[in-house]
């Protein structure tokens, strides 16, 4: 190959086969964005699918619907007419907005058919505390119930008192809206909180599609700015809360970062292009970071059908490493400086090529260990990391000689100095010091550091919300006494009777758990439809109530009313399941409800308000058919869990590139090679420690990187072509490339980004540092230097 | 008065006791402005009160009987006496139930509530805040005169057809004809101006 990359017509032909090639990708890329840009906005989309199955996995679904469709506002204002007035000006917007499917601010309820479905199934909503009351104290029950009949303060009951003498309905009316704190506005049906002198008004939305649109978040963001403005301009406040304000959020801090990070760091490589090398034309050595990109991007959108935001960023920093390419044989000019000689391009490629294809394979190793790791998004970089350093590799080898051929370089002398210093300052050191002393200090170092370190698994890291966002949730989870848990259970069962009765199950655990304050509140099935085993008793209660019903007599009522109501609450068949979620009482119910499948059915129990996680799982042991399902501590065990599988791939590539490195070096050379890097990831480790920063997941795949790029740094110095100190300098100039670019994911506001960057950043300073002890012995290098191309 | 919007937004019947309280003055051309305007005279008036619940299926209706004593300061005591005793509170708590452990504090009455808020719009002159929602009619003059008002939303559509208000120096009756035929009658015969609450009520009220 080297030989051939002397023949005119192959410096020809190398070429027109890349730019065929590129015109072929930019032809697939302009395919792919035909209809916009295929970008995927939701971080959660990137992390692991759950473990559990197709029920599961749709039950989730299900509860994370809401997440990513609704829109819940709360408007603030002292003068309660001013926050109704709002939240109308508010509603009517946006109803007329395409952007939403549904707005409701007010209530409209058709209170017929309420009341319908109260009547019909008022034995079924009864809530369990009515029901034990009405079987163990039926005086007691009835004495409430005739004490109502003259309280001027009863409040307004849906069923009129003639078709629920006995009150069951009035109870079950109670039990229908746990949220005390919101109530409806009479006159203008406003649905209203009131807190500390100021009256909150609600407002809920859905939107058009869902938050995976990419265009959604951000309108939906600027409509609730705008809002806000009104709302303040009124001297009213406004909350608003959604999983669509997340993805904005995280949209426009992902953009911000992508054009602020890649175009500094676009912009420090090319000052440090100009001022190393002082000619205009070494520029077009910036065309194989480009090609990495669209290269990247293709690749993600045809393996993925989409590429996700996170990902880009950090592919961003693919930047510094498709940059590394053509250094390796520029850099080598300095040689020309020294030797008074030239520097042409084709001839110091052909010298440099086997150590450039040895660091895309091994660039390409450490890339692709990360997509054997269950996370979606480390599988997307590994994919967009793979195709770009290819694409990068190809336009330095094929396109950049030809379009570099018979440029003259001037490297700037002083550059060389510094590394000739550099050298001499280490030699220095070594002579004082020797090899093993000064790794012992070292080893001693990173063990001091190793101890101080600590690790740190949550998923708040990986969101990294804003806290105006967050606040806003909390203080509306407050007003509104909705608290909404990303835990909940699921159930399953042969039918719709045993689903009942197993939720009901569960629900005398779970007011035991409201009872003792872990948990606010709950919904299951079994509140709309009690299952017919509970009925039982309360029927034979019921036929039993005679006995019981005279202070009802003497209130005046007659008795053969309260035998025809009562003969009726006997009589009557209770509603279905589906029935009752059909009906308007069952709306807050629907989403509940699984169906049914060839296994049987099933229903979700959500939960309100959770203050303790752990004492859930005691809770579903006992049952039959009852899961706790906890995506959220899944998925930071799932973290936990990865970084040791992490570490094992770390070892696993480090040993791959042992192997390829053998070819080359012999074992002995590429078990230096190796190791360099891998010291260097420890020494980096150890400063986190001392740093007081958290071992994380991705700052432990940030030194997986460390051990592939630290290897490209190594086999540069171990080739020693032209000499050890242009080999430094190329390294040096290699490493600030990247550095540039990974150093400023450190500045990222995403706390996972930034973590990588962090680990990345110390990685490839001392995998510089430790770089010249890849060079091997003194009479080596003097044959190495004989092999100079120039 | 900031006390009693409050107060008063807690009960419809305990703002109706209001205008009975505040209905006082005699004028001759009489309108809401003026109705209002006599509103915040007083400080304390004693009465008995009778209710009715007049049920489509009962030809007699349910009858309860008791006192209630209305201060600007404190708040409602309503004391029902027959057939069975039970005592409210009603303040800027609240509503209270007296029962054998002392005053027990009532949930938030949703719909109780918001009736007595449309009220609250009389009371303080808000004729445009009440028009909207219901249609106004004042008729007869200050000796004898009748409020009128029907909803105009949806809602409170489905819940009552009209309700009527009559006093003369003071509040005498309240009427509430609801949708499904049933009405509630609320009589204050004989209500009285006083001067300063007993010791028992002002216990009652408490701290």
């Amino acid at each position: 190959m080297p030989l051939a990359l002397e023949r005119p017509a192959m410096q020809r032909l190398l070429p027109r086969l890349f730019l065929a090639l590129l015109l072929a990708l930019l032809a697939l890329s302009a395919w792919q964005w035909r209809a916009g840009p295929p970008l995927q906005a939701s971080m959660l989309a990137l992390l692991p699918q759950g473990a559990g199955d197709e029920l599961v996995q749709q039950a989730e679904q299900r509860m994370q619907e809401p997440l990513n469709r609704e829109l819940l506002i709360l408007v603030g204002h002292a003068e309660r007419e001013q926050a109704i007035a709002l939240v109308q000006r508010l509603g009517q917007q946006w109803a007329e907005s395409a952007r939403f499917e549904q707005v409701q601010w007010n209530l409209q309820a058709d209170l017929a058919a309420l009341r319908q479905q109260l009547r019909a199934s008022r034995l079924a909503l009864m809530p369990r505390a009515d029901r034990q009351l009405l079987i163990e104290q039926p005086d007691s029950f009835i004495q409430q119930r005739a004490a109502q009949l003259f309280d001027t303060f009863a409040g307004f009951s849906l069923l009129p008192i003639e078709q629920d003498w006995l009150g069951l309905g009035a109870r079950a009316q109670q039990a229908l809206n746990p949220h005390q704190r919101v109530q409806t506005d009479l006159a203008s049906g406003a649905l209203l909180v009131e807190d500390q002198g100021l009256t909150w008004a609600l407002l809920r939305a859905r939107i058009q599609g869902d938050s995976f649109d990419l265009q959604a978040p951000p309108a939906i963001a600027a409509q609730v700015a705008s809002a806000r403005t009104l709302v303040t301009a009124e001297g009213g406040q406004l909350l608003a809360a959604s999983g669509l304000l997340y993805a904005a959020a995280g949209q426009a801090k992902a953009s911000r970062e992508i054009s602020w990070i890649g175009g500094t760091a676009i912009l420090g490589i090319l000052l440090l292009l100009l001022l190393s090398y002082r000619r205009l034309r070494v520029l077009v050595s910036l065309l194989p970071i480009g090609v990495a990109l669209l290269a990247g991007c293709a690749a993600c959108v045809l393996v993925f059908g989409q590429i996700n935001a996170l990902t880009l960023v950090l592919g961003a920093s693919l930047i510094g490493v498709a940059a590394d390419y053509p250094q390796h044989y520029l850099s080598k000019s300095w040689g020309g400086v020294r030797d008074q000689g030239n520097w042409h391009s084709w001839p110091v490629l052909a010298a440099t090529l086997p150590g450039l294809s040895l660091s895309l394979g091994t660039n390409l190793i450490g890339y692709l260990a990360l997509g054997f790791t269950p996370f979606p998004v480390l599988t997307q970089i590994a994919v967009f990391s793979a195709a770009g350093l290819i694409a990068a590799y190809l336009c330095a080898v094929c396109l950049l000689p030809a379009w570099l051929d018979g440029l003259q370089l001037q490297p700037a002398p002083g550059l060389l100095r510094l590394s000739e210093k550099l050298l001499a300052a280490r030699a220095r050191l070594l002579a004082r010091t020797g090899n093993w002393k000064l790794l012992a200090v070292l080893l001693l170092f990173c063990a001091a550091g190793l101890l101080q370190l600590q690790t740190q698994n949550d998923l708040r890291q990986w969101l990294g919300a804003e806290p105006q966002l967050l606040d806003d949730a909390q203080r509306i989870a407050e007003l509104t006494g909705q608290q909404p848990t990303s835990q909940f259970f699921l159930v399953r069962a042969a039918d719709e009777q045993q689903l009942l009765q197993r939720q009901a199950a569960l629900s005398v655990q779970l007011d035991g758990a409201v009872a003792d304050g872990t948990l606010l509140g709950y919904r299951a099935l079994s509140q709309l439809v009690a299952p017919a085993s509970q009925l039982q008793p309360l029927r034979e209660a019921l036929q039993d109530l005679p006995q019981h019903w005279q202070p009802l007599l003497a209130a005046g009522i007659p008795e053969a009313a309260l035998n025809t109501e009562l003969a009726q609450l006997l009589n009557s068949d209770q509603p279905r399941l589906e029935q009752a979620l059909a009906g308007p009482l069952g709306e807050a119910w629907r989403p509940l409800w699984l169906g049914h499948s060839a296994a049987g059915v099933a229903g979700i129990v959500s939960l309100q308000g959770l203050n303790d996680t752990a004492a859930l799982h005691g809770i579903a042991s006992g049952l039959d058919g009852v899961q706790l399902v906890d995506r959220l501590g899944e998925l930071n065990s799932l973290f936990s869990a990865t970084q040791l599988s992490a570490a094992q791939l770390k070892l696993l590539s480090c040993a791959a590139i042992v192997l390829l490195l053998c070819l080359p070096f012999g074992f002995g050379g590429a078990l230096r090679i190796v190791c360099l890097p891998l010291l260097a990831a420890l020494t980096a480790l150890a400063c986190l420690g001392w740093l007081g920063q958290p071992l994380t997941l991705f700052s432990l795949f940030g030194l997986l990187l460390i051990s592939a790029i630290g290897v490209d740094y190594a086999i540069l110095m171990r080739e020693n072509i032209g000499g050890q100190a242009v080999s430094l300098l190329g390294t040096l100039l290699a490493g600030l490339t990247s550095w540039l670019s990974f150093g400023l994911l450190l500045l990222s506001q995403t706390p996972a980004i930034a973590n990588f960057g962090l680990a990345i950043s110390l990685g490839l300073f001392f995998c510089f540092l430790l770089s010249p002890w890849a060079t091997p012995t003194r009479n080596t290098t003097a044959a190495n230097e004989a092999r100079s191309p120039l | 008065m900031s006390r009693w919007t409050r107060t008063a937004r807690r009960a419809l019947w305990a703002s109706a006791a209001t205008l009975a309280l505040f209905g006082a003055s005699l004028a001759q051309a009489f309108d809401l402005t003026q109705l209002s305007a006599q509103l915040a005279k007083p400080a304390l008036v004693r009465g008995p009160f009778i209710q009715e619940k007049h049920l489509r299926s009962l030809p007699q209706p349910l009858t309860s009987r008791g006192q209630f004593v209305l201060s600007r300061e404190h708040g409602l005591l309503w004391q029902l006496r027959s057939p069975l005793q039970q005592d409210y509170r009603i303040d800027d708590r609240g509503i209270a139930r007296r029962t054998a452990q002392g005053w027990q504090q009532q949930p938030g009455q949703d719909v109780a509530a918001q009736q007595s808020r449309l009220f609250l719009a009389v009371l303080k002159g808000d004729h445009a805040g009440l028009a909207e929602d219901f249609e106004l009619q004042l008729s007869g003059d200050a000796e004898a005169w009748q409020l009128d008002l029907t909803p105009r939303s949806r809602l409170l559509q489905q819940i009552f057809n009209v309700i009527h208000i009559q006093g003369g120096a003071l509040v005498e009756r309240i009427e509430l004809a609801e949708t499904q035929g049933d009405s509630t009658l609320l009589r204050l015969p004989q209500s009285q101006p006083g001067t300063a609450l007993s010791e028992a009520e002002r216990h009652a009220f408490g701290p």
